[in-house]
């Protein structure tokens, strides 16, 4: 399922990442590759912030849909 | 011997804290050639030989943004004697992504485990001798904010430096990848060499299509990279940041000792409220609200109004005037320093303290981590008009100057969205334009409550539309970019470097009063106070202004704003001198109504003004002054930031001619209203919002997306 649909608080396998392949490769360069964890810290209208590899990174409502979990 | 070290890591790794506390005062600020990436050079502390230089902070050393290909071309081009790698101890998995290909290109490598109280804190473990000997490389811990281990990671930088010692990179891929790595540095070419072969091998296994512009030959490896993709199933890049992070994982865990897993940080804690649905907006108006109230109403006006009236009412003026007394100055030129010269730039200086408490304020912010949240709190808002949540920063701080606000702009990676954000962020009502509303508030509208509100407001709406207007252009048609951004772990900041970066904006403010405004106030003093009398040029006397070089120019383009309704040569002047600063409209009122100084607001005019304008004109008056080309060091802000001529005159058009129009339809549509009459200029105006209302309304217009050109400003 996409990552806008996660639970807050719960921790996620990224399956695969999706979108532009320039967006593809600025994720993957921040810690989003599959294979990883991912975890929802907070939510506001479909925006989402999220901890990967430790860091905390706040991704768009339509890039959050491209990534599967 | 001179040294190089060159300062690399990820962004929010505390790289500029180190390369602050390594350098002290002894920076060298400027841009790399021809992209606005900020270059920051500095000579090491006690050592006059060693130059570090700070590079942007990058994720990887691929091509997608302009700050990864500066920093990458300077690597590999410029060869630094040394790099020292910032590693972000909190976050070390990602950090070392970087890491490993910085260690391919074959320069000695020292890295430094930033953050380390934090970690330490956490109760985590990072033993630095498994992490040394895994990576190849010499590794020592510091931490950049408390100035601990700093010395001792500068003084291995020299040491390495000076031994030449190429690092090697020990990590090692899949044997099916390394393998295809061998065979392509083979057939790299002799000018490439030994050490950094791995680098050009993998990136043009990556199909890295601004690496061939550093090779002198390419080798055509189209065979190896299909004989990867089909083993892998997937794209060969993928497949090399895969095993970059397939490589990390497995030595992080003899290299790190967790304390507990997945417990939640103190960051995470405070994003929870912080960036709460419900919550994160009225935090966000308090926030707000404590700052303006506190840098605008009490603090800010304090110090304000004792730079004004004190010190450059009672101190200043009168020591210089005793001062060219005694030296028996004369005349003319006594009246050029103090009424053009003193004046001024004294108006203009009046403002930096207000300034300065704002700039505190918001770099307190922006060092703590808010800045980056509110940045992901309006992007949802922002996007509905197609701007993105990083233009919002920019506005904020182009409501204290725009100078430094324009200049913010630099931190929105994607070329178009930054490109409106610039077009767009004067329109908020900077320090300088509230005299000018205050001087019409007072003056026509009794001091009403709601003028200065509404300018705010106007400037709000100009954006909001302006957004939506530009959209649906060729120049900016397609989807903003897509917002992902890393938030830095909040922090108490360091007073020196909220210190700092209030001075830096700070500085470019009384730069411009320094230069561009002195400049210009000398020029406004001699247009003004001479002029041909009987047929005969000279120096004219205060009651004669009318026969001026500036009236006769006044008169000249006085008409055009006839339809705005203003078209008297003194309003024209007026709104004209605020093109050198915008607050430079009260005190070109002051002098055009025979009176030498004025209070701020301008309280001495109120009457002649309301005499000479009606509500609706000086209401007109105020929307064109606030939406119109910003003050010329602001316009100079654009032009670097935007660094393309075509682009900068399509900036300032455009903001005049909305400026017009809206000035236009608010007089014409206005008069009506107070039974001014039906003329041609109230259908014009019709005219006109129909045409705004239809390119507000009007379909988006599909196009190809663009991407930042970098080939084209990096190829000479």
């Amino acid at each position: 399922m996409p990552l806008t649909m996660a639970n807050p608080g719960e921790c996620y396998t990224i399956r695969k990442v999706g979108g532009k392949e320039e967006t593809r490769r600025f994720l993957e360069n921040l810690g989003f590759v599959v294979g990883g964890n991912v975890t929802v810290v907070s939510e506001i209208d479909g925006n989402l912030i999220v901890n990967v590899k430790d860091s905390r990174v706040a991704v768009g409502k339509d890039m959050a849909a491209k990534i599967l979990i | 011997m001179a040294i190089k070290i060159a300062l690399a890591g990820n962004p929010n790794c505390g790289k500029t804290t180190l390369f602050n506390a390594l350098t002290g005062s002894n920076q060298f600020v400027g841009n790399w050639p021809g992209v606005t990436v900020e270059k920051k050079e500095g000579k090491l502390k006690g050592h006059k030989d060693v130059t570090i230089m700070d590079l942007p902070g990058i994720y990887s050393l691929s091509p997608y943004t302009l700050e990864e290909v500066v920093a990458r071309n300077y690597l590999i081009n410029e060869r630094p004697d040394a790099i020292l790698n910032i590693v972000d101890g909190t976050n070390i998995e990602r950090n070392l992504y970087l890491s490993t290909q910085i260690m391919e290109l074959g320069i000695p490598v020292i890295m430094a485990v930033n953050m380390m109280d934090i970690v330490e804190k956490n109760g985590d473990k990072i033993h630095i001798d498994k992490l040394a000997k895994k990576l190849g490389c010499e590794v020592v811990t510091i931490s950049a904010l408390k100035g601990t281990g700093i010395k001792e990671a500068a003084d291995k930088a020299v040491q390495i430096a000076q031994k030449k010692g190429a690092a090697v990179p020990v990590h090692e891929f899949d044997k099916d990848v390394e393998a295809v790595i061998r065979t392509v540095e083979s057939k790299l070419g002799s000018d490439i060499v030994n050490e950094q072969k791995r680098f050009f091998a993998i990136k043009l296994l990556e199909k890295d299509d601004k690496i061939t512009e550093q090779m002198k030959s390419v080798p055509d490896v189209s065979a190896e990279i299909k004989q990867l993709e089909d083993k892998f199933d997937d794209d060969t890049e993928s497949i090399i940041t895969n095993e970059r992070y397939v490589y990390i994982s497995s030595i992080i865990g003899d290299c790190v000792t967790k304390n507990k897993k997945n417990a939640m940080t103190t960051s995470d804690k405070i994003d929870r409220i912080v960036t709460n649905r419900w919550l994160a907006l009225p935090i966000f108006a308090v926030v707000m609200w404590v700052v303006y109230y506190v840098s605008v109403t009490t603090v800010g006006t304090f110090v304000t109004d004792w730079t004004n009236d004190v010190l450059f009412g009672e101190i200043i003026p009168p020591a210089i005037e005793n001062l060219l007394n005694a030296i028996h100055c004369a005349d003319w030129l006594q009246g050029l320093i103090l009424d053009g010269i003193v004046a001024g730039v004294g108006a203009v200086l009046g403002f930096v303290p207000q300034m300065l408490v704002l700039f505190l304020f918001l770099a307190f912010l922006e060092s703590c981590g808010y800045m980056a949240r509110v940045a992901f709190i309006m992007d949802r808002i922002f996007r509905k008009f197609g701007l993105s949540g990083k233009s919002f920063i920019p506005m904020l701080i182009g409501s204290g100057c725009g100078v430094p606000g324009i200049m913010a702009s630099r931190t929105i990676e994607n070329d178009r969205d930054r490109k409106m954000t610039i077009m767009t962020t004067t329109f908020v009502p900077c320090g300088a334009k509230l005299p000018i509303i205050a001087l019409i508030a007072g003056a026509l509208f009794n001091g009403a409550s709601w003028v200065a509100p509404s300018a705010y407001f106007v400037g709000i709406a100009a954006i909001i539309c302006s957004g939506i207007i530009l959209k649906k252009t060729k120049l900016f048609a397609g989807d903003p970019a897509p917002f992902v951004m890393e938030l830095p772990a909040y922090h108490w900041p360091t007073v020196s470097n909220v210190l700092r970066s209030m001075w830096e904006r700070g500085w470019s403010f009384i730069k411009k009063a320094g230069t561009i405004i002195l400049m210009s106030t000398i020029v406004l003093w001699f247009l003004m106070n001479f002029g041909w009398v009987d047929g005969s040029f000279g120096m004219l006397e205060a009651e004669q202004l009318n026969d001026s070089i500036l009236a006769s120019i006044g008169s000249v383009i006085a008409p055009l704003f006839a339809p705005l309704g203003w078209g008297d040569w003194k309003m024209a002047v007026a709104a004209v001198s605020g093109l050198i600063a915008k607050e430079n409209v009260v005190g070109t009122f002051g002098i055009l109504f025979g009176f030498g100084e004025v209070a701020e607001d301008g309280a001495e005019i109120w009457g002649q003004l309301a005499g000479s304008l009606s509500t609706v004109a000086a209401y007109s008056f105020l929307v064109f002054n606030l939406l119109c080309a910003p003050c010329f060091a602001a316009m100079g802000a654009i032009k670097r930031e935007m660094n393309n001529t075509k682009w900068f005159f399509t900036a300032i058009g455009y903001q005049t001619l909305l400026a017009y129009v809206v000035s236009l339809c608010i007089y014409q549509i206005g008069n009506l209203f107070i039974g001014g009459g039906f003329g041609i200029g109230t259908v014009v105006a019709v005219l006109l919002i129909i045409g705004f209302v239809y390119l507000l309304v009007r379909p988006y217009k599909e196009s190809a997306t663009l991407s930042v050109s970098t080939n084209k400003m990096f190829s000479k």
